[in-house]
């Protein structure tokens, strides 16, 4: 089985390098960007199996590139993540509000990360299309798949 | 006084018998005519005093016209006493005017050449049968002006001190006899007090008219002091000032020069009367602090005038202005306070002329409310300002905190995610060493972060910014999972610990994560600082609808001065443990979460044996009822409403052995539920109570036929028994209440048996 692709939307570089190191580590093929529209670009020219987005993103932000990823070429079931602030209540609301699949909270734990990531596919692959609750996914399985 | 004077036309009545009947019937003619005008005089001038409201002049003027006529005399005077002299006041009948003029260059004077003189010096009536043959006579100047022969005077005295004399004369040698004389003494007296009059009356209206200046003049600054302290609008009150100085100076115009500091000078600030035109070019112009009036003021710090622009020499700029605006005389007063120059009052007339001191005087009060509102405004701006500077202030504190929260966590999460990257040897082996310094750096990064966290939320909490987020959730499971955040570092130094929760503790409404973050903080830090081997044990229970947790260490305790301390920013107190273990802001956010939460934090210690840290939050649900027994049950109920818990335990101890149940309720709303449950045999209502106060509880409960039979008992501090009563409560106690209070009343209403 090829490697699942990430397509991981950060604009911090430090973040976008370390969340980088765990999913390669953990065994998935990872592409980026560095701002919404870049990532409507990478999206459009190699789509991923899943996204993973922070919310705050210099011009367009999480939520408007969410909207436009669904409205463009990404696949009904591809999850799209929400990288949320810690313990950021209105931000975990917004993303569910915005229509992100689930969401991971900053800091992300380097430990938990892959065992999320997995979780979102599975359960995206599971569901055929329907998401998972983040809920549910966010948090499973801690050292899954590492 | 006899009649039978010199001049013997008045004749005893005794006498008269003897003489001819005609002679006898002309005497009393005469008699009675003369007691007829003597009275009608009398009249006339009692008359005359009557009016005399309006003017005691005419009284005296009576006095004297009438004296004349009654006493056939050519003139009658009235002479005041000013200082030493006599002077003519008024005068009935025709005087030269040479000799009028004379009189008033030389007045009389008290010694024996006048008749005036000698009445004035023996207080008593002097008469000069012809003052051309009287050897002491000394006014020869008098009479050749005027050409008298006999002169009559007598002494006007008011409460034994003597103000004036009337005189009265005739141009030709005739004595005036002795009814004569007593009318011109009774005359006197009349005069005297008319006299009196005129003076209170003078006095009066001068009183009133200083009075009515000076209510006038405290009503404008009453009026000025008014809008000083209500109105902070510095050029309306500065307005209100010099218009009002203007008019009750009587002058035709001013303007309040205000100081500026920095630029040393003086500017236009308000004024009055003042023409657009004047005002635009006294706005153009730098009033300097050497070379000017207004500065001069200033400087000198007294009130300064000018009485005549056009007589100065050179004029300054500001005073040049008004000389060119029509301006002829100028006066301005210091506005000072204390040391502090604040600007200068100026008023100006259009007429030549200097200005009274009252005109001074009245304008310092002016100056004084002017400094008042200047000093008031200038507070007020100083205060808006900083308010301004504050608010800016605490916006940058809120967006430092808001940055700060963004950029350093995104670094340290690079940080402890690296060192974790490293230690889970994702890119390789690594050595003991570089293991344990990796396990350093993450640990730090932790400890930092933690630190970021707790001055946020900290700083939310004093900024009123800490929204709690309550949600119902079991109390036991969170605490539990709490206890497992710390069970390892326990383990490691064999600390048992230990947990209690009470049976009637199930789920509590609270925030969650701000509930587990304070158990959290009282756990780690009794595992922290217990030796190892000790041991450490949290309990859970219940007060009323509060939910208390405590937990009890066996560490080495906190002394009693830094019980409270501890509960301080960075305080850790002397509990001896590393530094870098905490944060020290820890129990500061806990009290102060608990306290936003309508709860309490504590701590008792024994130093050596331990600490106990506790806390109690409200959210538990309603407790129907202590312990459900089948004899309980069957036991009549009390429903005892109260939102205070010492009054609820105070009066569930009154009802302890009174074979009754007693049920709790802290709210109206809830009161109502559990009645209408388990109708009680009576309800002990509270009055102030949350959600649904007595009064409405009572009313429903009257109002439902289902528990409108039910006795209410009220007791409250509430002292309004009509109201009660009306609404249908069937006992009114006023707290404190006493046990016998509460038992008769329940006993009256049949709640109770004859004995408890």
């Amino acid at each position: 089985m090829t490697p699942r692709r990430i397509l991981v939307v950060e604009d911090n570089p430090l973040n976008l390098k370390l969340i980088r190191a765990v999913l390669q580590f953990a065994g998935y093929d990872v592409i980026e960007a560095q701002s919404g529209e870049e990532g409507l670009d990478v999206a459009q020219q190699d789509p991923p199996d899943l996204v993973l987005m922070d919310l705050q993103l210099p011009g367009i932000d999480g939520t408007e590139t969410l909207r436009r990823l669904r409205q463009g070429s990404l696949r009904r079931d591809v999850p799209v993540v929400a990288v949320t602030a810690f313990a950021m209540a209105e931000d975990r609301e917004r993303a569910a509000l915005a229509g992100f699949d689930g969401y991971v909270e900053k800091p992300i734990s380097v430990r938990d990360l892959p065992g999320q990531i997995e979780a979102f596919l599975t359960g995206a692959s599971e569901a055929t299309g329907e998401s998972p609750r983040a809920s549910e996914a966010a948090g499973r399985n801690p050292r899954g798949s590492v | 006084m006899s009649r039978s004077g010199e001049g013997g036309t008045v004749v005893d009545p005794s006498e008269r018998s003897s003489r001819t009947a005609r002679i006898s019937r002309d005497t009393f003619r005469q008699e009675l005519r003369d007691a007829r005008h003597q009275s009608a005089a009398s009249r006339k001038i009692l008359a005359a005093l009557g009016r005399a409201v309006a003017n005691p002049g005419d009284v005296l003027d009576t006095v004297l016209e009438e004296a004349a006529q009654l006493c056939g005399a050519q003139v009658a005077q009235l002479y005041l006493l000013e200082g030493d002299v006599f002077r003519l006041s008024r005068v009935s009948g025709e005087i030269p005017e040479e000799y009028r003029k004379h009189l008033e260059d030389h007045p009389v004077v008290r010694n024996r050449s006048s008749a005036v003189g000698r009445a004035a010096e023996d207080m008593y009536t002097h008469q000069i049968p012809d003052v051309l043959n009287d050897p002491e006579y000394g006014r020869e100047d008098l009479q050749q002006r005027a050409g008298f022969r006999t002169m009559l005077a007598t002494p006007m005295i008011l409460q034994d001190e003597l103000v004036g004399v009337l005189s009265m004369w005739r141009t030709e040698v005739k004595r005036f006899d002795a009814r004569e004389r007593e009318l011109l003494e009774d005359f006197a007296v009349q005069g005297a007090i008319a006299l009196r009059q005129r003076d209170l009356m003078l006095e009066l209206d001068s009183r009133g008219k200083e009075l009515a200046s000076k209510v006038e003049q405290l009503e404008a600054l009453r009026e000025v002091g008014e809008a000083v302290g209500s109105s902070l609008d510095l050029d309306e009150v500065l307005d209100r000032i010099v218009s009002n100085a203007v008019r009750l100076t009587g002058t035709d115009g001013g303007s309040i020069m205000e100081y500026d500091e920095s630029g040393d000078s003086f500017h236009v600030r308000a004024a009055s009367g003042s023409s657009s035109d004047l005002l635009e070019q006294l706005r153009a112009i730098t009033i300097d602090r050497e070379s000017t009036l207004v500065g001069r003021t200033a400087l000198e710090r007294k009130p300064l005038e000018v009485a005549d622009l056009a007589k100065e020499d050179k004029l300054d700029p500001h005073l040049d202005i008004l000389f060119r605006d029509g301006w002829r005389s100028v006066l301005a007063v210091p506005l000072l306070r204390g040391d502090k120059m604040v600007g200068v009052l100026v008023i100006r007339r259009r007429t030549v002329g200097t200005f009274p001191p009252e005109v001074s005087e009245l304008l310092q009060g002016f100056a004084t409310q002017s400094v008042l509102a200047i000093v008031n405004a200038r507070l007020f701006r100083e205060l808006q300002t900083k308010t301004m500077e504050l608010e800016i202030a605490s916006r940058h504190k809120s967006e430092f905190l808001a940055s700060m929260s963004h950029e350093l966590r995104t670094p340290l999460n690079a940080v402890i995610g690296f060192s974790e990257v490293l230690l889970d040897r994702m890119f390789g082996e690594i050595n003991e060493r570089q293991d344990e310094y990796l396990h350093d750096i993450r640990n730090s990064g932790r400890h930092l972060l933690e630190l970021l966290n707790e001055i946020l939320d900290l700083s939310k909490v004093e900024a009123g910014q800490m929204v709690l987020e309550p949600s119902t959730f079991g109390v036991s499971s969170v605490v539990e999972s709490t206890l497992a955040m710390v069970r390892e570092r326990a383990t490691r130094h064999a600390i048992t610990v230990t947990v209690e929760i009470a049976d009637d503790i199930d789920t509590i409404e609270a925030d969650v994560l701000q509930f587990k973050k304070v158990v959290l903080n009282l756990l780690s830090n009794a595992v922290k600082f217990t030796p190892d081997g000790g041991r450490v044990s949290v309990r859970a229970y219940r007060e009323g609808t509060d939910l208390v947790v405590t937990v009890v260490d066996t560490g080495i305790g906190v002394s009693p001065e830094d019980q409270e301390r501890i509960f301080e920013s960075f305080q850790q107190g002397r509990r001896g443990a590393p530094k870098e273990e905490g944060t020290g802001l820890g129990l500061t956010l806990s009290r102060r979460i608990v306290e936003l939460w309508g709860g309490r934090m504590w701590l008792e210690s024994t130093p050596g044996s331990g600490s106990t840290f506790g806390f109690s939050v409200p959210g538990l649900p309603e407790q129907e009822d202590d312990v459900a027994s089948p004899e309980r049950d069957k036991l009549p109920v009390v429903v005892l409403v109260d939102d205070d818990r010492a009054s609820l335990d105070l009066l569930s101890a009154y009802l302890d052995g009174s074979g009754t149940r007693v049920l709790r309720a802290r709210d109206g709303i809830v009161a109502l539920e559990q009645i209408r449950k388990v109708p009680p045999v009576a309800v002990v209502l509270d009055i102030k109570l949350p959600r649904l106060d007595g009064w409405q509880v009572l009313a429903e409960l009257k109002a439902d036929p289902a528990t409108a039979a039910i006795p209410v008992v009220i007791a409250s501090v509430v002292d309004d028994r009509p109201r009660g009563l009306a609404l249908g409560a069937d006992e009114y106690l006023l707290k404190p209440i006493r046990r016998d209070d509460l038992v008769d009343a329940l006993r009256r209403v049949g709640a109770l048996g004859g004995s408890s």
